[in-house]
């Protein structure tokens, strides 16, 4: 889509990747040319790319005295394994194990963060050369500096093990380091093909197993500041409410508090502990201004093909005149799905510390800039003198990459000058927080006599997901619609002569988020619903079906292509089936990573049973299977989810669902057989943490289309 | 008000207001911060600790009806990292964690699980336990607490 590179290509990118080798910062600004090249090929194809603070110093790499390395991760751990992937990336060019690599992330103060947010599945993606390059740069700096030391040719020594070796002559990298004092900047070396790789490509255990297994790895809850006190943040359970009576007097009174700050709509409970905080919050008295009357029915209205902006985002041939000509004979079929929440373990939380001139943020987040930005903004303070510390993230799939509460943490720590650790309830989390929107989408084709699609159109209506995102909505009234995050994927990706696609915007009063999958998981369970559909009306083999409309030479076409090929072959597509099982397919093309899933169901009892989900991956290129794995047994059952259980809605101005019981998830009982099978298409690597999720929402509908003859059309699936 | 009880073997003492969530006395007073908080309403398992060996789910326990009892977290699971628990080594062996946030209150959940039934099928694991997961680590915990028999019965 042309139109997405425009709004991308103007963002300055500015590199920095020094080095800190014996305790000096060296080499600043290597690696400077290599990546600007590189982010320009990704800006090129609209990948989303790694853009870097240019805040200093920054650093990527040490050597540490015990011959370790640390490597500062500008991408933040969210449970997607990126430290893994990184490690192993770097280890392909230092020569030592990756176990030896240890990823924490990098802070704003010590070194590069991202400046984009770690979503869309780009991380570990983004990062593929430029690590590699910054890690060759200074095993060739090493290899300098040791041959100096002994009189030889730099070309003479052989690393191995964390180890320059020639001939008997022997150092670690940590004694040359220490020892040696001038560094010379070399080119930036050749980078090794992948025949050669010895990590990369080869299953390896994710470098923060042990901490997770045995209960040390620290998330911001778990985070700690001297002299830190605790807070509960007063939030409105409706939409846009604000307080109308206050009475803070009892939670004054109560055991342990420091304070009730109240600045407006800003109203806490500071005490000594957690406890204390809570206990007297429950003591508040408030009543709220409650402006915000949506009803789920206004919500339905909204979000409807034909209200708001149109932008057309895909016209080859002359689809629409077609189906307007014919509209009387027209396969027209019409699919929603619902809000959702996020609903991630970890609920939001952020610890501040605020002194006159400075300011430290302690948050998990997927994104230090927005906190950075939006504490600045709140505190009046500039830039350079707030520090985020991220610690790991207990999940974030979206919700963790705008509006945590970080913001009002700050402004807490300000109002009694002391760090404060603030967190959200779980029913603050349901209810005062960002949502995946509804969405509506009318797909029509016109079928030929002979069963061949003549022209097709797809019309996704859809709110805008980068408002929240970017903190404006500035996009949206220059793009007339969100085509980028919630229109991702409303492309049709088949070789239909004449197709037609729109996405229309709607205006929600809802506050939108990004919901693993963005704009991927409504657009395939729609267009991939209705491709069953046709395959049915048409006769045809759902997976021929498709096959026959990706015979162009395109590398996406050919990928998918293989990728539908495989997955006959390992789902036993063409085996017999059981009595009582539906079989269903889908595929989505998600930034280039392609994934397809077969899906083995039985409705027992009036309930969807999903029993055997295979999924075909074409990765590009696969750093860690078993990583690559665990997403996508982690997508499968996020999607299972979200296709039979999840539903977020609105009464009277308020989300109704306050706690985990009123918004089903899956449990173990849903876990169904789970084959995975990666393909490696291409020779840049592509995300993989959203792309599994896609498929299994019209896999799972087209197997009920199987079983029963009845196409489901709307999200959570109800059978009737 | 002062109340006793053990933890990981330790004999404590505390004096916090009797109606102290336990969950609030590991994590604030004891600094044990392995066991999580997911919802305080005994709905996710997060929490999930262990009561004189049973599987409790700390968010919803006053503290003051734990005297004289023995409380172990998952700090307090294995012997020692050398000699780990069967439910810990297996959820190493099978990588189950992604974020890990849930891990510690299903690991805890397991362990009572495999106590009481050494030999689970998927259907006994999957009715068991009804901790929440939002990465979708499900497969892999079904995987791991099987595993997990296998060690305890090769160590008997």
């Amino acid at each position: 889509m042309s139109t997405e590179k425009k709004s991308f290509s103007r963002r300055k990118f500015l590199q920095r990747g020094a080095i800190v080798l014996g305790g000096t910062v060296v080499a600043s600004y290597l690696g400077c040319s290599p990546l600007r090249r590189f982010t320009a090929q990704k800006v090129e194809s609209m990948d989303f790319p790694a853009m870097m603070s240019s805040l200093q110093p920054d650093f990527w790499f040490e050597v540490l005295p015990d011959n370790t390395i640390s490597l500062k991760s500008p991408k933040i751990e969210i449970g997607q394994g990126v430290f893994t992937g990184l490690a192993m990336l770097a280890a392909e060019e230092l020569d030592v194990s990756y176990e030896q690599i240890k990823v924490e992330h990098s802070n704003t103060k010590g070194g590069l963060y991202d400046e984009m947010n770690t979503g869309g599945s780009s991380s570990t993606a983004s990062l593929y050369e430029p690590i590699r390059e910054v890690a060759a740069t200074m095993r060739e700096m090493l290899k300098e500096a040791a041959a100096k030391k002994w009189g030889v040719k730099a070309s003479e020594i052989k690393t191995q093990n964390g180890t320059l070796i020639s001939g008997n002559n022997k150092i670690t990298y940590a004694e040359i380091a220490k020892e040696n004092k001038k560094w010379e900047i070399p080119k930036t070396p050749e980078l090794r093909p992948k025949s050669a790789f010895k990590v990369v490509g080869k299953s390896v255990k994710r470098t923060d197993l042990k901490a997770k297994v045995m209960g040390t790895a620290k998330y911001t809850l778990d985070s700690e500041l001297p002299d830190m006190l605790y807070a509960v943040l007063l939030q409105s359970p409706y939409l846009d409410g604000t307080i109308k009576t206050i009475d803070t007097k009892e939670a004054e009174k109560s055991a342990g508090v420091v304070k009730v700050v109240h600045e407006g709509e800003l109203v806490a409970v500071v005490a000594k502990t957690f406890y204390a905080a809570d206990s007297a919050f429950k003591k508040i008295e408030v009543e709220w201004n409650t402006p915000n009357k949506v009803q789920q029915a206004d919500l339905i209205k909204l979000v409807t093909v034909g209200n708001g902006k149109e932008v057309n985002i895909q016209k080859e041939g002359n689809a629409k005149s077609i189906i307007e000509d014919n509209k009387s004979s027209i396969f027209r079929q019409e699919y929603r799905t619902p809000m959702a929440a996020h609903a991630q373990m970890e609920v939001n939380a952020a610890i501040a510390h605020v002194q006159a001139d400075k300011a430290l943020i302690i948050a998990g987040t997927q994104g230090p800039k927005i906190v950075i930005d939006t504490v600045s903004k709140a505190l009046k303070l500039d830039k350079d003198k707030i520090e985020v510390q991220t610690p790991l993230v207990g999940g974030g799939f979206g919700r963790k990459a705008v509006k945590g509460l970080y913001v009002e943490a700050a402004l807490i720590s300000k109002a009694v000058g002391k760090p404060v650790k603030l967190y959200n309830s779980r029913q603050q989390e349901f209810q005062n927080s960002l949502y995946r929107p509804n969405t509506h989408h009318v797909l029509q084709a016109k079928i030929a006599q002979n069963g061949e699609i003549e022209a097709i159109t797809h019309d996704q209506a859809t709110p805008d997901m980068l408002k929240n995102l970017m903190g404006t909505d500035l996009p949206n009234k220059i793009l007339g619609a969100d085509f980028i995050s919630a229109g991702h994927g409303a492309s049709l990706m088949y070789n239909f002569k004449n197709k037609s696609v729109s996405v229309w915007n709607a205006e929600v009063p809802i506050p939108i988020g990004i919901w693993r999958g963005v704009g991927m998981f409504p657009n395939a369970f729609a267009i991939e619903s209705f491709m069953n559909e046709l395959a049915q009306q048409t006769k045809k083999d759902p997976i021929a079906f498709r096959i026959g409309l990706l015979q162009d030479d395109d590398k996406i076409s050919v990928r998918s292509k293989k990728v539908l090929e495989t997955l006959i072959e390992k789902s036993g597509w063409k085996t017999p089936k059981t009595e009582g099982i539906g079989r269903g397919i889908a595929i989505g093309n998600d930034r280039k990573t392609i994934a397809a899933a077969a899906i083995e169901l039985a409705i027992v009892e009036g309930k969807v049973v999903v029993k055997k989900v295979t999924q075909v991956m074409d990765v590009g290129v696969s750093i860690n299977p078993e990583g690559i794995k665990q997403q996508i047994e982690g997508a499968t059952m996020m999607g299972i989810g979200a296709a039979l259980y999840e539903e977020a809605t609105v009464k009277d101005g308020q989300v109704e669902q306050a706690y985990f019981s009123q918004y089903p998830m899956v449990s173990l009982a849903d876990v169904p057989e789970i084959q995975c099978f990666i393909l490696e298409g291409d020779d840049i690597p592509y995300g993989v943490g959203e792309p599994p999720l896609a498929p299994i929402a019209p896999a799972i509908t087209g197997a009920i289309l199987d079983l029963t003859g009845k196409a489901v059309r709307s999200l959570p699936i109800k059978l009737s | 008000m002062k109340i006793d009880f053990k933890i990981n073997g330790e004999p404590t003492s505390i004096d916090v207001d009797p109606a102290m969530p336990l969950l609030w006395v590991v994590r604030d007073e004891l600094k044990l911060t392995a066991t999580k908080f997911g919802c305080g309403m005994a709905m996710c398992g997060a929490c999930t600790l262990h009561i004189d060996g049973e599987a409790v789910r700390s968010c919803s326990v006053p503290i003051e009806t734990i005297a004289g009892k023995d409380i172990t977290t998952l700090e307090g699971l294995s012997e020692s990292e050398a000699n780990l628990h069967p439910i810990q080594q297996a959820w190493m062996e099978e990588q189950v964690p992604q974020c890990g946030y849930c891990q510690s209150g299903f690991m805890m959940a397991a362990a009572k699980l495999l106590k009481e039934n050494p030999n689970p099928s998927d259907d006994d694991i999957k009715n068991g336990i009804t901790n929440i997961c939002r990465c979708g680590t499900h497969p892999r915990i079904i995987k791991a607490i099987k595993r997990a028999a296998e060690i305890s019965y090769q160590k008997l």
